[in-house]
């Protein structure tokens, strides 16, 4: 699940990041129709990064022509990144919910004259990451992960808004240039000529100096932060949303980690048969090396090193123009509520989706149970699990589990990190069992199912191995 | 996949630069922009290197990994040393940094619970270095033995060794409260050992001699208890003639022999590979070839595999004997010298007693074939320099199973292909089928890696290297003869990569840990994967 972990963005400066996995669960909800996911538009993935490619081409011969080559070798880093993003079909390309956000955007462009200079464009990310970025060449996306969280528009305008202020005020393009200014600077150049002449002690002089780098680079970076949000309430209040969906969303940000759901014991429900019964030691977890397991160390250094300044924090800079500005009569819902609604819900599936056609069977499975845990009956969900833990079986069969699953680390939260250790803990047979007595209650009820019959035949002949 | 990277390892602090890493190249830090050609960056005026890396075990478990780089140099003689912990999982754990010679290179390490230990070599001091540090990677004991020629043997293990438990050798955990370490040493025809004791829980160290005459005496660890190190030792009369085989328990706590047997009191001799504590008693089970009555281990061939019940005190309390041409040959064609046909003498591995209540063995062949290289010095010399006209070759695994009374109920031989190990150059009166087993498992000639499995043994993996010569994929592999509870698997892991060169490790159960090295990305990648 490439992700659902805390991390520090390096170099460049993105918008949101927002840390941890879960918020509260929705409301149980019987699934009345089964999901199917929207197919990714290839060809209009390609027309897109062509256009795109060819945008990044032409910025490229207006770069600096002092330390030229080191500009390049950074927009080029970065176009590598955006490409990968069409390329890998991250970006969802269903025309009706690009619709509805073009009509969110065009709610903020239209009364924001000054934008209409500098165009962009908005896409939803298939991510289940909660978080939005600008990634470059105009580009914003909006994690559908991040989109399924939100409770109404004003939420997801000021997101699209914060983006929408970094790509306008330049703040990516401005830290490049800091960067290789730094690196190329006199300074720093006859600092790494002494360090290069010293032959001992180097380390410490180098640390010193990249200290100083990163540390300055951060605070930069949490100052855009700061200058984001507060552009972002500026381009908010020409708009008709309510701006308390800045402090809302903040809020929202906040709590992200929060998880009350005990996946231990749904693990052992949904995966106990009498087929197979559950055993006690999947879920064993060993003692850690040296007195425990690893944790992410916090620190004074660390807070020095964070790119975005806390959510209480920001919440706290901008109550002061949020409770002047918001004026009576602002809406929570200006284009479509039903619309919003509908792509919530959808969303919290097409991640799932893309969890799997990325290769990312940890995350597929562990957002699927979450799912599952309110929906027990879901189709999709059901088949989608089954599905997974033969990718698994696969994978492992193939030595090549460490592709498709994450390993236990500090970054993750505690239920994945459990669904972590469960996954290692399983041998070759545990897995055929396992999800060959997970999908055999729902055989033949699901067979109508392509997903579910193939998945049930697969667990099926590997059960009988 | 996670990499680990040195960089960030070796610097710490460098949070905002991406990086990789190198074994034994120098690996430099790159930040996101590189100044241009004919000026500086980071990774032009600073490099670390990685000198060491192995496993981290308890109780026959991984535990973790060490990784070992030189991060600075202080002065003339002082190098700055970073020495990095990973998991089970590979999450970095801690760094730790200290200052030491800049001829020192990490040995072994070791962790029993409460403590982590580093056996370091020390070039320049001529000293064996035993660092132990607490949790929080403080150092809590340093120890110092001199080392000289006498342990020569020792370092040619450490150069050339493939070890059979992972990276630990020489040094044990022994119970919560310190470690050993057995050195062999050589002094001209005189072979005798040492054992040496380091306490974690107090500043306290010391150093077992065997106080009879043995002064031609060759120890090999079986393994350990929380106060015993056992030794099977070979006694000589004098050097390589008429040994005596001698099963020796050293209690870390008295310092003394706990009990020396000898295995041949009956005048069946008896030559100990193998060690597993019995479960559920403090007895051990012991397993080795037996010879007839009044035979020379030196020269004879043994008459099959005996399983010895031994008490703590070195009380032989039952035997069981397997006989080659008896037992074996239900399951196996042997010929008349013991030999199993085609793959020849076999070496004891790994006893294995599994949650079921079965006992596995897991074995490999050995046998002298004609050596063309030694053929033709020996002829191109007249007869003048005899340079061993036969060479070592490994053969094929064998797994054996024996019910709770230790007789076998089965025998399972899983072909490789035949690995030249080495031309019996210099070793032409090597003539004892277990002196020689001994010496090949000491040079690390034998194709068995290790055993690895749940702690109950419920599950576990045989795992050795081997050659796929034949299909899609020719090359190296990695395969695990595993054991589900039922039944036994053979997988193959074809260890077919673009990295420069390729290391496997054991994992945690189940898994092994590879290590790759891209010498052109100056990247050291490590990835665990599970055994199908």
């Amino acid at each position: 699940m490439r992700g659902v972990v805390i991390r520090l963005i390096l170099g460049f400066v993105p918008g949101f990041v927002f840390f941890g996995s879960v918020l509260a669960q929705s409301k149980p909800v019987a699934a009345t129709t089964e999901f199917v996911p929207v197919p990714a538009d290839e060809s209009l993935l390609n027309k897109l990064s062509n256009g795109y490619q060819s945008d990044y081409k032409e910025e490229l011969t207006h770069l600096p022509s002092v330390n030229k080559k080191d500009y390049e070798d950074i927009y080029d880093e970065r176009w590598k990144s955006i490409k990968e993003r069409f390329d890998k079909q991250e970006i969802y390309t269903d025309p009706a919910a690009q619709a509805y956000l073009d009509a969110l955007v065009a709610e903020i462009v239209s009364r924001n004259p000054v934008l209409k200079a500098t165009p962009f464009h908005c896409y939803f990310s298939r991510s289940r990451v909660p978080n939005a970025e600008y990634i470059g060449e105009g580009i914003i996306l909006i994690n559908m992960g991040l989109f399924d969280r939100l409770s109404d528009e004003s939420q997801v305008a000021f997101i699209l808004c914060h983006e929408i202020s970094h790509f306008v005020l330049h703040h990516q393009e401005n830290s490049i240039v800091k960067q290789v200014e730094t690196l190329n600077s006199p300074e720093f150049q006859a600092k790494l000529k002494a360090i290069q002449h010293s032959e001992y002690n180097k380390r410490a002089e180098v640390e010193g100096l990249v200290k100083g780098f990163a540390f300055d680079s951060r605070r930069h970076s949490r100052d855009h932060e700061a200058q984001a949000d507060s552009m972002a309430v500026v381009l908010m209040r020409a708009t008709r949303f309510d701006l308390n969906g800045a402090l809302g969303t903040l809020a929202l940000l906040d709590t992200v980690d929060k998880d009350d759901f005990n996946l231990a014991a749904f693990l052992q429900l949904t995966f106990n048969s009498t087929g197979y019964p559950f055993k006690k030691k999947w879920l064993k977890k060993e003692e850690g090396l040296m007195g425990g397991h690893v944790q992410l160390e916090q620190s004074e250094l660390s807070d020095s090193l964070k790119t975005h300044p806390s959510c209480p924090l920001r919440i706290k800079l901008l109550t002061p123009m949020v409770q002047s500005w918001n004026t009576p009569g602002r809406m929570k819902n200006v284009i479509d509520f039903s619309r919003f609604d509908e792509l919530r819900e959808r969303f919290k599936y097409e991640v799932i989706e893309y969890a799997y056609v990325s290769e990312d069977y940890s995350g597929n499975l562990f957002y699927s149970l979450e799912l599952l845990r309110d929906r027990p009956n879901d189709p999709y969900l059901i088949a989608g699990i089954g599905r997974a833990l033969n990718g698994i079986y696969e994978a492992q069969k193939g030595h090549r589990l460490s592709k498709v699953v994450d390993l236990p680390g500090p970054e993750y939260a505690a239920n994945y990190n459990l669904l972590l250790q469960f996954i290692q803990n399983l041998y070759l047979e545990d897995l055929a069992s396992i999800t060959y007595n997970f999908l055999t209650p729902w055989h033949p009820r699901l067979d109508h199912l392509t997903v579910f019959k193939t998945a049930y035949e697969q667990s099926a002949k590997t059960a009988a191995l | 996949m996670r990499h680990v990277n040195l960089k960030l390892s070796a610097l710490g602090l460098l949070l905002a630069i991406a990086g990789t890493v190198n074994g034994g190249q120098p690996v430099a830090s790159s930040v996101t922009a590189k100044p241009a050609e004919g000026k500086l960056s980071i990774d032009k005026v600073y490099s670390v290197y990685l000198r060491n890396s192995g496993a981290i075990m308890n109780k026959n478990q991984i535990k973790g990994y060490f990784l070992l780089y030189q991060s600075d140099k202080v002065d003339r003689h002082t190098n700055e040393y970073t020495l990095q912990i990973l998991d089970e999982n590979l999450n970095k754990i801690k760094d730790i940094k200290f200052e030491d010679s800049k001829s020192i290179s990490l040995l072994e390490s070791a962790y029993n619970g409460s403590s982590i230990s580093f056996l370091f070599k020390n070039e320049d001091q001529k000293t064996l270095d035993m660092k132990i540090y607490d949790f929080d990677g403080k150092l809590k004991y340093t120890y110092s033995r001199d080392f000289d020629r006498r342990t020569d043997d020792l370092m040619k293990q450490y150069v050339n060794m493939r070890t059979d438990e992972g990276t630990n050798r020489n040094v044990f955990d022994i119970g919560d409260e310190g470690y050993a370490s057995v050195l062999p040493l050589r002094d001209g025809k005189q072979r005798t050992y040492e054992l040496d004791y380091y306490s974690s829980v107090s500043k306290k160290q010391f150093t077992y001699t065997p106080e009879d005459a043995e002064k031609f005496a060759v120890a090999e660890v079986l393994g350990s208890t929380d106060s015993l190190v056992l030794l099977n030792v070979l006694k000589f009369t004098h050097a390589g003639k008429d040994a005596t085989s001698h099963l020796v328990g050293i209690n870390i706590y008295t310092r003394k022999k706990q009990f020396d047997v000898a295995t041949d009191e009956d005048k069946a001799p008896f030559t100990p590979m193998a060690v597993t504590p019995l479960d559920g008693t403090n007895d051990l089970l012991i397993m080795g070839s037996y010879f007839e009555a009044g035979a020379n281990v030196m020269k004879d061939a043994s008459k099959g595999l005996a399983i010895y019940e031994v008490t703590s005190n070195g009380k032989i309390v039952n035997k069981t004997l397997n006989s080659w041409d008896g037992d074996f040959s239900r399951y196996l064609a042997i010929s008349d010298k013991g030999r199993i046909d085609n793959v020849g003498y076999m070496y004891i591995h790994k006893i294995i007693h599994s949650a079921d209540g079965k006992f596995f063995v897991a074995g490999e062949g050995y046998k002298r074939t004609a050596s063309a290289m030694g053929i033709a010095t020996t002829v191109l010399s007249g007869g003048r320099a005899y340079n061993g006209v036969t060479k070592m070759t490994i053969t094929d695994m064998v797994v054996m199973q024996f019910d709770n009374r230790f007789k076998l109920t089965g025998a399972t031989i899983y072909d490789k292909p035949n690995s030249s190990a080495l031309d019996m150059t210099g070793a032409a009166d090597m003539n004892s089928q277990h002196m020689i087993a001994m010496y090949l498992k000491s040079m690390g000639c034998f194709d068995y890696d290790f055993t690895t499995g749940d702690d109950d043994y419920s599950n576990f993996s045989i795992c050795y290297s081997d050659w796929e010569r034949t299909g899609d994929f020719k090359g190296k592999t990695f395969t695990s003869i595993h054991y589900n509870g039922k039944k036994f698997n053979v997988d193959k892991l074809p260890l077919k990569s673009k990295a420069s060169s390729l290391k496997v490790f054991p994992g945690k159960p189940g898994s092994v840990m590879i290590m790759e090295y891209f010498k052109k990305d100056k990247r050291l990648d490590f990835r665990l994967e599970k055994l199908g």
